[in-house]
């Protein structure tokens, strides 16, 4: 409820703001990189089939250079005790919730970058490091980044993380669906390894036929809901599962794109120059009334 | 215009000739709706347009789970471990209250029992999505029902890895021994104590259902989770179900459901009461005793098939059809009858061939009465059960 208010917020400045600036809210524009293919490529993470390994955890941080443990080390399912989120030193996280149709099966669900076709983090990019690639992933530029954050306040799922640890040169890090391992004809690195391909990757398009086949199928096992088919405007990653994801893993989001509303107040509020125009010429009038006042109080 | 509509005919007639002949691979048309594989209205040779996997549908092939193959060694895939050792009968015997064997084998066509890898690709990178690659396919058998009992998903429970540096060690399924599921403990009965005001208890006799009324277990038991018997940490189903009374944990619905396939014209007093009860009694529930022939009978003898036991009558000759002079052979009864009697009619000595009654004299003889007088030899007879 709190968000909803939050967004509604929004909406209403976002439409005071055009309204000053004498433009309509509905135009959003593209952010310059986003490339938006037919042929983008997806991950169908079906979440009755994964069953907590953890071995995508594993594979992720191995591509990736980061320090980890063996791989037989991950059977430990102690971890499961707490919800974790994805950060600089694990890309990708599982996490488990209890399943209320058989308590025996709990429901795993592995979280990392969804790699939205409409990426609120390229929009909100001051340098334009971020960019959406035609195949499907949003990957960044650390040359170019700044460090200033902006693209955490402005992912909606809350997904790039910032070596805070770091004193000197920290970077933005998050998932960036193994761009380098696709690049060459490669498979990411969790798809690859995943033993019961609870994580299918291929054409976004096909994929959500193969998703809604599955539910068809099995109308008992699945809950008629595709995750991220229409989350803030579609995403890369799309999720089925026994139960309602957004009652579990995931934040209930419109399916309106998540910069819509922030590239409306920004692009409004500066478009034409008329805003800061207009408050100059206001400040200015205000200036040369108090003086032309002062002067005749003096006279 | 002539050859015109002469091949019109011939096309026409190859068209209808070629449609109304299945070719090969189709006997189980009969029984199957064409949408079941074929997406089109009209497949043809070039373009059967066939679902992805009609999958359990297509079941034809039904084995019994003591005759299935014991071992199967499972290392197609193997890199990093040992091929896996699965003991196929065990699961097979297992499966037959969940699924039974279409629990895996679930595209089994009317021919051999058809290998996985032959719908299921062994490269994870290839174009056909729609179906689990041949690695998952293998694992999603397993997994689910492993980490539901066992709590475990570690890949050293089925698999051991290989040793470094040595070849894979070739298993010899002979040096195996064979594992067959081991009998099932049922328990003998269970108490189970309801919400329901009026006969709070229901005991179920479990045996008397599976021995006497020769219910198979299929007929109760057909979804079973593996974690109803198999669970790590709880205590066995057995052991609970004999801390009696058991108390009802499953909506009345639930319960009921397996019940009432039978039992769904009953009144509710027939199971339920106010205090545990004792087995299965002919004479208090039906009001007519077995006599020392019939209460050796199973229940089918004289009932029918368990599914649904058929109402009986008293008469005799209900089921007793040769209960007639020279057919029947009274020695059977442990009286065997003189020359003088042999050859009577029943109804000269059973009134109204009715023979709970005591036989009566008084039709021939006016001085003798039954049990005084016996028309023949009194022999002992052996009672042997009869099946």
């Amino acid at each position: 409820m709190e968000k909803q208010s939050r967004r509604e917020f929004f909406k209403t400045t976002a439409i005071v703001g055009s309204a000053i600036a004498g433009l309509s809210s509905n135009s959003t524009k593209a952010a310059p990189k986003n490339i938006l293919s037919e042929d983008r490529m997806g991950v169908l993470v079906d979440t009755t089939a994964c069953i907590g390994c953890r071995s995508c955890e594993w594979a992720c941080k191995t591509a990736h250079g980061i320090e980890t443990q063996s791989l037989e080390k991950y059977s430990d399912r102690t971890v499961f005790k707490n919800m974790r989120r994805p950060d600089v030193n694990a890309l990708t996280v599982v996490n488990e919730y209890a399943n209320h149709q058989n308590a025996q099966l709990p429901t795993d669900v592995k979280i990392q970058c969804m790699h939205c076709d409409h990426p609120a983090c390229v929009s909100a990019c001051i340098v334009g490091a971020f960019s959406k690639q035609e195949n499907g992933s949003v990957i960044w530029d650390t040359k170019k980044c700044i460090g200033c954050r902006y693209c955490m306040v402005a992912c909606p799922f809350q997904v790039p993380s910032f070596e805070y640890n770091k004193a000197i040169n920290p970077e933005i890090k998050k998932c960036d669906f193994c761009f380098e391992r696709t690049k060459v004809g490669k498979l990411p690195a969790c798809v690859e390894i995943c033993p019961v391909e609870a994580l299918t990757y291929g054409p976004r398009n096909d994929l959500i036929k193969i998703a809604r086949e599955r539910i068809k199928r099995n109308p008992d096992k699945y809950f008629d809901y595709i995750y991220g088919e229409y989350e803030v405007g579609g995403t890369s990653w799309m999720y089925i599962g026994n139960q309602d994801l957004r009652n579990v893993a995931f934040p209930k989001l419109g399916d309106k794109p998540a910069p819509g509303v922030s590239e409306a107040i920004q692009h409004g509020i500066f478009a034409y120059f008329v805003p800061p125009v207009s408050l100059y010429a206001l400040l200015g009038g205000i200036m040369w009334i108090t003086k032309n006042r002062k002067n005749s109080e003096e006279e | 215009m002539k050859n015109f509509i002469l091949l019109n005919v011939v096309i026409y007639s190859i068209v209808i000739f070629s449609q109304s002949k299945l070719p090969k691979n189709h006997s189980l048309s009969n029984k199957l709706n064409c949408k079941t594989c074929h997406v089109c209205e009209v497949p043809t040779k070039k373009d059967p347009c066939l679902v992805a996997c009609p999958r359990n549908q297509m079941v034809t092939v039904y084995q019994s789970a003591d005759k299935t193959v014991n071992i199967v060694t499972l290392g197609e895939l193997s890199k990093k471990y040992d091929p896996v050792v699965f003991f196929h009968r065990a699961h097979a015997q297992m499966s037959e209250m969940s699924g039974g064997c279409v629990t895996c084998h679930h595209y089994n066509t009317s021919g051999p029992i058809q290998p996985c890898k032959n719908c299921h690709q062994e490269e994870r990178k290839r174009e056909d999505i729609s179906k689990p690659d041949l690695e998952a396919a293998y694992h999603r058998q397993c997994i689910n029902c492993h980490r539901e009992w066992s709590h475990e998903n570690s890949c050293i429970s089925c698999h051991e890895l290989k040793k470094a540096g040595k070849v894979s060690q070739k298993i010899d399924v002979k040096k195996i021994k064979s594992k067959d599921h081991p009998k099932l403990k049922a328990p003998e009965k269970v108490v189970y104590e309801t919400l329901s005001r009026k006969g709070k208890f229901v005991t179920f006799y479990h045996d008397e259902h599976i021995n006497l009324f020769g219910i198979k277990c299929i007929n109760c038991h057909q979804q079973e989770n593996c974690s109803k018997c198999h669970d790590k940490g709880k205590p066995t189903l057995t052991q609970q179900l004999y801390n009696l009374p058991v108390k009802i944990h499953k909506s009345a619905d639930q319960h009921h459901k397996p019940c009432f396939s039978c039992h769904s014209e009953d009144r509710c007093g027939v199971c339920h009461s106010n205090k545990p009860e004792g087995p299965f009694n002919h004479a208090e529930r039906t009001g007519w005793a077995l006599n020392r022939f019939h209460e050796k009978l199973s229940c089918s003898k004289c009932h029918g098939n368990s599914d649904k036991f058929a109402k009986l009558d008293n008469k005799c000759e209900s089921c007793h059809k040769n209960f007639a002079a020279g057919k029947f052979d009274h020695s059977l009864t442990g009286l065997k009858l003189d020359e003088n009697h042999k050859d009577l009619d029943c109804i000269e000595c059973h009134k109204e061939k009715n023979f709970s009654n005591s036989p009566a004299c008084d039709n021939c003889h006016e001085d003798k009465s039954f049990p005084k007088n016996k028309p023949g030899k009194e022999i002992t007879i052996s009672l042997k059960k009869k099946k």
